[in-house]
C-alpha cells in the first residue's frame, strides 16, 4: 500500500516536472503581453510531432529532433506573436478568439499531416525501466526530462532575475506602464517572452513524445492543463507554476492508482474549481491579477 | 441619517483615511473641503461601497452598510458623482437616466426623468451620446442626473462644479439648490471653492491627510489656525 | 411608413422560412437535413453571441451546455416519460441549472473566465461518460424518442425538424432582442466599459451577468435537447463535442456577434460551406478553414461580415439621400 502510494507520487512528481514546463511558457507569455495564448498547448504539440516525423521518416533520434523542431516551433511562435501584435481593439477577447483560430488550425493541420493515429517513440532506450531505491518505477525518458525540465526552468528563472532583458519581462509583467517609462521595449521583450515559451514548448513536446504518447487533440487539452496551473499558482511566480503543476501531476496520479484512469482529468479540474471558490488569486501568487 | 465611526482606509502603505468620524442629519448639506489627497473622494468611496474600510462603523438609518455592495446602497438611497465622470458607456443621456431609475429607483417615471434633465439643463442634450457628445458641464450635469434618478435621499457631490467658469459655477449651484430643496435631499458636497461652500452648506468638514481636523459652521471653520496651516502647508510644499 | 415596410419585409420572410423552404426542399431529405443542421448551429451561435455581446464574456464551452440539454431531454423522455416537448424546456432547464455551478467563474476576468468555462465543459463531459447508469456511458443512449405529432402535424420528420428549430431560433432571437432593448441590456452594455458606475446607481452587474449566462445556457440546451430528440441518438463524445463550440463561434464571429441576425446568417454560411465545400476536399482536417477564417475575421473584420455589409448599404443610402 505505502509503496503504492510512494510509487503515485513518485510518477506524480515526474509528470508534474513536464506540465511545469509548459505552463511556464504560458505563464511567461501572459505576463509579458497579457494575453493568453490558447495556441501553446498546440506549439508542444507541434515540437512532438516534429520529433516524431524526424524518428519515423529519418530514424532520427528524438533528442537529436530538438533543435529541428525549435526552428519550427519558434517560427510558429513567432507567426502567432506577428499576428497578436496586429490587433488592435478589444485586445483581451479577440486575442482570446485569434489564438482560439490558431490552435484550430494547428490542431487540424496536424490531424490532415500526420492522421488520428496515436504516436510514440520507437527508440526502446526512452522507454526503458529505471528502479530508484529498489521500489519506485521509472522509464528513462521521464527521469531524463525531468531532470532536463528542471534545469531549463531553472535556467529561466535565472535569465529572468539577473539577465537585463529577463528583468524587462518582469517589469512588464508587474508593471507594463511603469515599465515602458523606465525604457523597456515592450515589442522586444514580449517577442523575447514568445521565444523563450517556444523553447520551452518544444522541450515538453519532445519529452512528452518520448515518455508519453501524442495525438492531434492532446494540444487543447495540454493548454487547458497548464492554465488550470497557472490559475493554482496565481499568475506571475515561477516557482509557483513548479509547485502548481506538481500537484497536478500528483493528484492525477493518486486518482489513477486509486480510482480510475478516466477520472484522471476531473482531478485536476476539480482542485482548480476548489480554488477558484475559495481563493480566486491562486494559491501562491497572491497577485490580484486574477480577481476583479 | 447616515453615521460613521472610526473609519480606517489604508492603499498599502498609504492610510487614506484615519479615524474617521461624524454624522449626517436628514435634509443637512455639508461641505467637505480639504487639500489635494486629503481623502475626500475615499470618503465618498467608503460610503458608496467602492472601497471597503479596514476598520469602523458605517450606519445609515439604523442599518450597517459594511456588508452591502454598492448597488444595494444605492437602492438604499444614497447617490454619489464621480469626481471624473463616468457617464454609461453606449447610452444616451436619457438612457443613462432610465438605467439609473430603474435600477436605483426601482421605478419607471419617465416625467421625473424630464424634471431632472430640465434641472440639469440636459434636455437638449437627452439624445445625445453619453460618452463622446457632451461638453465638461453637461458631464457633470450627467453624474448628479444618474445620482438623482435613483431617487436618492442622501446626495454625494464630488467635484461637480471644478473646473466650470464663474457664470456656470452659479448657474449650476443654484440648481443643485433647487434640486436639493425639491427632492429634501440631504447632501455633502466636496469642492474646492470656499465661498461656494459657505453659500450652499451651513455646516463644513475639513479632512487633512485621511483625518477630520475641523467641523463647524464655515465662518468658524475657515478662521481655525489649524485649517488654514493645513492649507497654507500645502501651498507652500 | 418606415414601420409598415419594416413589418412587410419580416411578414414575407416568416412566409418564406415557413413555407417557402419547406415547399422548396421538403422533397429532399439530405438538403433539409442540411438546413437542420445548420439552423442547430445557428442556435448554439446565437446564445454564444448573447453573452459575449451583452454579458461580455467569451465562452469556449458552450460544448457543455449543449451536452447537458441535450443528455437532460433524452433522458427524462426515455427514463420517466416526459413528453418530447416539456422534455425540451427542461433540457434548456438543466443547462441552466448547469451555469449555475459556473458562477464562481464570473468573479473572473475575460480571459480567465473563458478558460475557466472550457474547463468545465471537459468537467462535464468526463461527467457524462463516467454516470453509465444515466447516460449509458461511453456507449451512448439509442432511439431517444423522436418529436410527436400534434395537431395533425408531424415533427418527427426533417420538415417537423426544421419547423421546431426555426421556431426555437425565432423565440430566442426575440427574447435577445427585448432584453437587449430593456433597461436590462442598456446596463449590460454599460458595464463592460464601467462596471462601479452602474453599481453605484443600484445595478447588481454580477447577477446580470449571471442571468445572461443562465439565458445563453437555456437556449444552448433547448438547441442541444432539439439535436438529441432530432437524431434520436446521443453519446458522451458527440453531445460534448467541441464542435459544439468551435463552429458557433466561427459564425457569431463571422456573422457579427455584435448583432442578433449576424450569428445566425454566420451559421448558415459556415456550416453549408464547411460540409459542401471543405469537408469534401479535406475530410479530417476541415476544421482548419474555420480556424482560417476565425483569425482572417479578428484580424481583417473584428465585427463580423454583416455589420460590415450593413454599414455600407446604409452609408451609400446616406450619400444618396444627401445627393
Ligand atoms: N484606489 C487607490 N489605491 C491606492 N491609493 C489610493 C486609491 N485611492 C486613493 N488613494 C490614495 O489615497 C489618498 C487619498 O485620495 P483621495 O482621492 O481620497 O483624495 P481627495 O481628497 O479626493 O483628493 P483630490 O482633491 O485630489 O480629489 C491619496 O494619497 C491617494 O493617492
Ligand atoms: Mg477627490
Amino acid at each position: 500500500m505505502i509503496e503504492l502510494t510512494l510509487q503515485a507520487l513518485f510518477s506524480g512528481l515526474l509528470a508534474g516536472g513536464y506540465y511545469a514546463t509548459v505552463a511556464v511558457g504560458l505563464a511567461l507569455v501572459f505576463g509579458a503581453m497579457r494575453v493568453i495564448n490558447l495556441a501553446h498547448g498546440e506549439l508542444v504539440l507541434l515540437a512532438a510531432y516534429i520529433a516524431y516525423a524526424a524518428e519515423s521518416r529519418y530514424g532520427i533520434n528524438p533528442v537529436m529532433a530538438i533543435p529541428i523542431a525549435l526552428v519550427v516551433v519558434a517560427s510558429a511562435s513567432a507567426i502567432v506573436y506577428a499576428l497578436l501584435s496586429r490587433i488592435e481593439h478589444d485586445r483581451e477577447i479577440n486575442s482570446l478568439i485569434l489564438t482560439f483560430g490558431i490552435g484550430i488550425i494547428m490542431t487540424n493541420g496536424i490531424l490532415t499531416i500526420w492522421a488520428a493515429d496515436i504516436h510514440s517513440t520507437t527508440n526502446p532506450w526512452f522507454q526503458d525501466s529505471l528502479v530508484i531505491a529498489d521500489t519506485l518505477f521509472a522509464m528513462n525518458a521521464e527521469v531524463a526530462f525531468f531532470i532536463g525540465g528542471l534545469a531549463l526552468m531553472a535556467g529561466v528563472y535565472w535569465w529572468l532575475n539577473h539577465s537585463w532583458q529577463g528583468r524587462a519581462v518582469r517589469a512588464l509583467t508587474s508593471n507594463r506602464n511603469a515599465a515602458m517609462l523606465m525604457g523597456v521595449n515592450p515589442r522586444q521583450t514580449e517577442i523575447l517572452s514568445f521565444m523563450i515559451a517556444a523553447l520551452l514548448a518544444t522541450f515538453a513536446g519532445v519529452a512528452i513524445y518520448t515518455g508519453k504518447t501524442v495525438f492531434p487533440s492532446l494540444g487543447h487539452v495540454l493548454t487547458v492543463k497548464a492554465f488550470i496551473i497557472t490559475v493554482l499558482a496565481g499568475m506571475g511566480s515561477i516557482h509557483g507554476v513548479l509547485i502548481g503543476a506538481i500537484m497536478i501531476g500528483v493528484i492525477e496520479s493518486l486518482t489513477v492508482t486509486y480510482l480510475s484512469a478516466s477520472l484522471q482529468e476531473l482531478a485536476g479540474m476539480l482542485l482548480f474549481l476548489v480554488v477558484l471558490f475559495v481563493s480566486p488569486s491562486g494559491l501562491f501568487g497572491g497577485r490580484r491579477a486574477l480577481a476583479r | 441619517m447616515l453615521t460613521l465611526e472610526g473609519v480606517h482606509v489604508n492603499f498599502g502603505g498609504v492610510q487614506a483615511l484615519k479615524s474617521a468620524s461624524f454624522a449626517v442629519a436628514e435634509g443637512e448639506s455639508i461641505g467637505l473641503v480639504g487639500p489635494n489627497g486629503a481623502g475626500k473622494t475615499t470618503l465618498f468611496n467608503v460610503i458608496s461601497g467602492v472601497v471597503r474600510p479596514s476598520g469602523g462603523r458605517l450606519d445609515f438609518r439604523g442599518q450597517s452598510l459594511l456588508k452591502l455592495p454598492e448597488w444595494k446602497r444605492a437602492r438604499l438611497g444614497i447617490g454619489r458623482s464621480f469626481q471624473i465622470p463616468r457617464p454609461l458607456g453606449h447610452c444616451t443621456v436619457r438612457e443613462n437616466l432610465i438605467v439609473a431609475q430603474r435600477f436605483g429607483a426601482r421605478t419607471n417615471d419617465p416625467q421625473r426623468i424630464d424634471e431632472i434633465l430640465d434641472i440639469l439643463n440636459l434636455r437638449d442634450k437627452a439624445d445625445s451620446d453619453a460618452t463622446t457628445e457632451l461638453a465638461l458641464t453637461e458631464h457633470k450635469a450627467l453624474e448628479v442626473g444618474k445620482a438623482l434618478a435613483t431617487n436618492p435621499s442622501l446626495l454625494l457631490l464630488d467635484e461637480v462644479l471644478a473646473g466650470l467658469e464663474t457664470t456656470s459655477k452659479r448657474a449650476f449651484m443654484e440648481r443643485l439648490g433647487a434640486v436639493r430643496d425639491r427632492y429634501k435631499l440631504a447632501m455633502v458636497i466636496i469642492e474646492h471653492d470656499i465661498p461656494t461652500i459657505a453659500a450652499l452648506c451651513p455646516r463644513v468638514l475639513v479632512l487633512n491627510f485621511g483625518q477630520i481636523i475641523a467641523d463647524g459652521a464655515p465662518d468658524a471653520v475657515f478662521r481655525d489656525p489649524e485649517v488654514i496651516r493645513s492649507y497654507t502647508g500645502e501651498t507652500t510644499l | 411608413m418606415k414601420h409598415a415596410m419594416k413589418h412587410a419585409i419580416l411578414g414575407a420572410a416568416l412566409l418564406a422560412a415557413y413555407v417557402g423552404v419547406p415547399l422548396l426542399f421538403g422533397g429532399t431529405p439530405y438538403v433539409m437535413g442540411l438546413i437542420v443542421a445548420a439552423l442547430t448551429i445557428a442556435g448554439v451561435a446565437l446564445a454564444w453571441a448573447l453573452l459575449g455581446n451583452l454579458g461580455g464574456m467569451v465562452s469556449f464551452g458552450h460544448a457543455a451546455f449543449f451536452g447537458v440539454g441535450s443528455y437532460t431531454s433524452a433522458v427524462l423522455s426515455m427514463k420517466l416519460g416526459v413528453p418530447v416537448f416539456a422534455a425540451l424546456l427542461l433540457g434548456g432547464l438543466g443547462a441552466a441549472v448547469a451555469s449555475v455551478a459556473m458562477l464562481p467563474a464570473l468573479r473572473l476576468r475575460g480571459p480567465y473566465f473563458a478558460l475557466a468555462i472550457l474547463a468545465y465543459a471537459h468537467i462535464f463531459q468526463i461527467l457524462a461518460t463516467e454516470m453509465t447508469p444515466i447516460t449509458g456511458g461511453a456507449g451512448g443512449l439509442l432511439s431517444i424518442p423522436r418529436f410527436p405529432t400534434l395537431f395533425g402535424l408531424e415533427f418527427g420528420g426533417k420538415t417537423g425538424g426544421y419547423v421546431i428549430i426555426l421556431t426555437i431560433i425565432l423565440l430566442s432571437a426575440f427574447a435577445y432582442d427585448a432584453v437587449r432593448r430593456s433597461a436590462w441590456g442598456l446596463a449590460l452594455k454599460a458595464m463592460h466599459d464601467t462596471e462601479i458606475a452602474t453599481r453605484v446607481i443600484g445595478v447588481p452587474s454580477t447577477h446580470l451577468k449571471a442571468a445572461m449566462l443562465a439565458l445563453s445556457a437555456f437556449i444552448t440546451g433547448v438547441v442541444g435537447a432539439f439535436n438529441a430528440h432530432f437524431i434520436s441518438f446521443l453519446e458522451p463524445d458527440y453531445a460534448f463535442s467541441s464542435t459544439w463550440t468551435v463552429l458557433p463561434i466561427a459564425a457569431a464571429i463571422f456573422g457579427g456577434y455584435r448583432t442578433v441576425w449576424g450569428p445566425v446568417v454566420g451559421a448558415l454560411v459556415i456550416y453549408l460551406l464547411d460540409q459542401l465545400v471543405f469537408k469534401p476536399i479535406l475530410p479530417h482536417g476541415h476544421q482548419m478553414v474555420l480556424g482560417v477564417l476565425l483569425c482572417a475575421m479578428i484580424l481583417l473584420s473584428p465585427g463580423g461580415l454583416l455589420p460590415v455589409l450593413l454599414r455600407r448599404r446604409r452609408s451609400e443610402g446616406g450619400r444618396h439621400a444627401h445627393a
